[in-house]
């Protein structure tokens, strides 16, 4: 996993530091947290950062000034602010400043994701490409393609989603109701069995035979094993 | 009525004191018209009857020896006739039976006498000196005066009567002059009076214009408008000046108002962020690994408690300012340190907390709020104090009042930050500690409920050294 891209947060409210450290962990990223201005500035010095989450009000030196001392000392990592205000003057100043995009609090934890991918994307990163290759299959999420073994194959948009999460996160056992909560959304009310129906279907389609791809954890859920083992 | 009302102040004014003007005008013309009028008669009847006399006289009594009786008058009356008709003046002589026995005109220039009227003629007969009367013929006046002929200037006994006409030509002429002139007068001094009164009124309401164009400005939401008349400091500049400082007043409240929800909104977001993005991460998956869910769940709880103590502060404070109720009752200060110090140790992590006792004294408040103030200011001291701190709190008599106070030797607050620590939410400009566990209503709060106490708060602080907090209480 040290290919994964590594994010600095700097913010120092603990609790909004937690459930940022574990909600971007679980989702395959690296997390480094700085409390303050000064040490997030430190950070970047000892390690690779991909991206910084910056908050604007920090107890030292604020988040504007933080954005203005990275872009000039020349550093093009992507940043993404947070802030608590809805002023637009707030918005602009941060991004005059450097910022590449920036989020109010409280924001959604979804579009947070989606705002790192695009931000990860732009910046040309690595990992962040829009297609996707695990064994056989190759996955556009642009395009909304799959290929298995070169040959186009037509899956709907929930067997599109599975897939993707599982190539994107390959080896994690994930629970019905994770799958459940991800796929159909929190606010889905009903069986799980509706997960094994889908996952059947989609194992059918890409031609999933034992040893699969796709493997029943029993009484857990499913995992993505891309390579044999 | 509906008109009246609809009209304008300015319209009002100036037409009440113009009716009020021609009002006195007139009834002063028309006094002074009828007198002069009386004047110039009764001038002239004088002056006919002045002429008359020594005539008379020498006719009746200047002659015979003896007492002049009707055949005498007879004799002499076209004489005496002739002798007191004049150019303007015509006399006629009765006999006592009111036939004419002469008649004075002569020429016919000479105006002709009007008969007699058997009325005032019997009065005169009857011995009445002074009968005058005017007779209208054709518009024109004529005086007419009877002067009873006796036989004795002191007898009884009447002979006959003499009639003198005279027409008021020129009296009638003089008054219509005076007419003319007073009516005049009073017509150029109506329209100086409505003018300038009209003038007068709108220079004094003008500014009253200016307020109300100011006020429906303001009430279309401007409240940063003013009046702002120049310098005036009768009624109207008084009620701007009034109606200024009333808007100031609301806009400044306005204004506290709206920094204050925008403030407590403000503050939401920092929980709310977190409970939303703690949810969301467990829902995406992290509910499967259970130190992630302790983890999660501790910071959501934090939050939640933040959230819960916030909104306690915040109804206190909508509370204090809504409804001053405190339930008060008399405490013995004593006896209420000892038991607050014995909780607040459990508070103090570590820091050393002294209690400098006062007088014995028995103060009457609100014991629960008591309590409240001193734990907020505690509350406040711990934050700002680290762990080998010393917080020092006492109380001492001064007249009438009781002053409480509680010391601490922590990082103190900064010059610029010491005006606004009692306000809501207010957060310190280079605060080294930017949120710790804090609400930002805690000071406010203290604030609050000492004034609904009556009392009043001051804070002295020097940074690096400590804060000192005082507040008084009356003691009744």
């Amino acid at each position: 996993m040290s290919s994964a891209p590594f994010i600095l947060i700097i913010e120092d409210e603990p609790t909004i530091t937690e459930f940022l450290k574990t909600g971007l962990t679980y989702e395959g990223y690296q997390v480094l947290v700085a409390e303050n201005g000064r040490d997030g500035l430190d950070s970047l010095k000892n390690h690779d950062i991909d991206l910084i989450i910056l908050d604007i009000m920090l107890p030292d030196i604020d988040g504007f000034e933080v954005c203005r001392r990275i872009r000039a000392k020349g550093i093009n990592i992507p940043i993404l602010m947070l802030t608590a205000k809805k002023e637009i003057s707030d918005r602009v100043k941060g991004l005059d400043l450097g910022a590449d995009d920036y989020l109010t609090k409280p924001f959604s934890f979804d579009e947070l994701l989606a705002r790192i991918r695009a931000l990860l994307r732009r910046a040309g990163c690595r990992f962040e490409s829009s297609e996707l290759r695990a064994a056989n299959i190759i996955l556009n999420t642009d395009t909304r393609e799959v290929f298995v073994d070169g040959k186009s194959i037509y899956l709907t948009p929930t067997e599109f989603a599975l897939l993707e999460l599982f190539i994107r996160h390959p080896r994690r056992v994930f629970t019905r109701e994770t799958l459940l909560n991800r796929i159909w959304g929190y606010d889905y009310v009903g069986n799980t069995n509706i997960v094994d129906v889908h996952v059947s279907h989609l194992r059918e389609k890409i031609g999933d035979k034992p040893p699969r791809l796709i493997r029943t954890h029993y009484g857990i859920g499913y995992a993505f094993y891309p390579e044999d083992e | 009525m509906k008109l009246w009302d609809k009209l304008s102040l300015r319209t009002r004014l100036t037409l009440l004191h113009s009716g009020l003007l021609a009002l006195i005008v007139c009834i002063l013309g028309v006094t002074f018209f009828i007198d002069t009028r009386n004047l110039l008669i009764e001038n002239t009847a004088s002056h006919l009857r002045a002429r008359a006399k020594p005539i008379i006289e020498h006719w009746l009594y200047g002659q015979k020896n003896h007492l002049p009786t009707s055949d005498d008058l007879k004799q002499i009356a076209k004489s005496l006739a002739r002798d007191l008709t004049s150019r303007n003046t015509v006399a006629l002589i009765l006999d006592k039976h009111g036939r004419t026995i002469a008649n004075g005109k002569m020429l016919p220039e000479e105006p002709s006498p009007p008969s007699p009227n058997p009325v005032y003629y019997s009065q005169a007969l009857a011995g009445k000196n002074e009968v005058n009367y005017i007779i209208s013929q054709s518009n024109h006046h004529t005086l007419v005066i009877l002067i009873p002929l006796r036989q004795t200037p002191t007898s009884q006994k009447i002979i006959g009567v003499v009639q003198l006409s005279s027409p008021l030509t020129s009296v009638e002429q003089t008054l219509f002059y005076h007419g003319l002139y007073l009516a005049t007068g009073a017509l150029i001094t109506l329209f100086m009076g409505f003018g300038l009164g009209f003038l007068l009124t709108s220079s004094a309401l003008r500014g009253l214009k200016r307020v109300i164009n100011i006020c429906q400005e303001i009430s279309k939401g401007n409240l940063n408008l003013r009046v702002n008349l120049p310098k005036r400091q009768d009624e109207i500049g008084q009620l701007a000046h009034a109606f200024d400082k009333m808007v100031e007043c609301i806009e400044s409240t306005f204004e506290a108002q709206r920094r204050f929800v925008a403030n407590a909104a403000h503050e939401l977001r920092t929980p709310l962020t977190v409970l939303r993005g703690s949810l969301d991460v467990l829902l995406r998956g992290s509910q499967d690994d259970p130190a992630a869910v302790t983890r999660l769940s501790q910071g959501m709880y934090q939050e939640v408690t933040r959230l819960a103590r916030l909104c306690d502060q915040l109804l206190d404070l909508a509370k204090l300012e809504t409804s001053t109720k405190i339930q008060k009752r008399p405490l013995n200060l004593n006896d209420f340190f000892k038991n607050f110090i014995t909780q607040a140790q459990l508070l103090t992590q570590g820091r050393r907390i002294v209690l400098r006792e006062g007088p014995f004294v028995t103060l009457v408040v609100d014991p629960d709020m008591l309590k409240q103030i001193l734990f907020n200011l505690l509350y406040n001291a711990i934050q700002h104090t680290d762990e080998t701190g010393t917080i020092t709190l006492g109380w001492k008599l001064i007249p009438n009042q009781v002053e409480i106070w509680i010391a601490d030797n922590g990082e103190g607050i900064s010059p610029q930050d010491l005006p606004h620590i009692f306000e809501p939410f207010y957060r310190g400009k280079n605060a080294t500690s930017k949120r710790k566990k804090g609400t930002g209503l805690g000071l406010a709060l203290v604030k609050s409920m000492i004034e609904a106490h009556n009392g009043h708060i001051e804070v002295k602080s020097q940074l690096g050294q400590g804060t000192v907090f005082t507040f008084r209480l009356p003691l009744h």
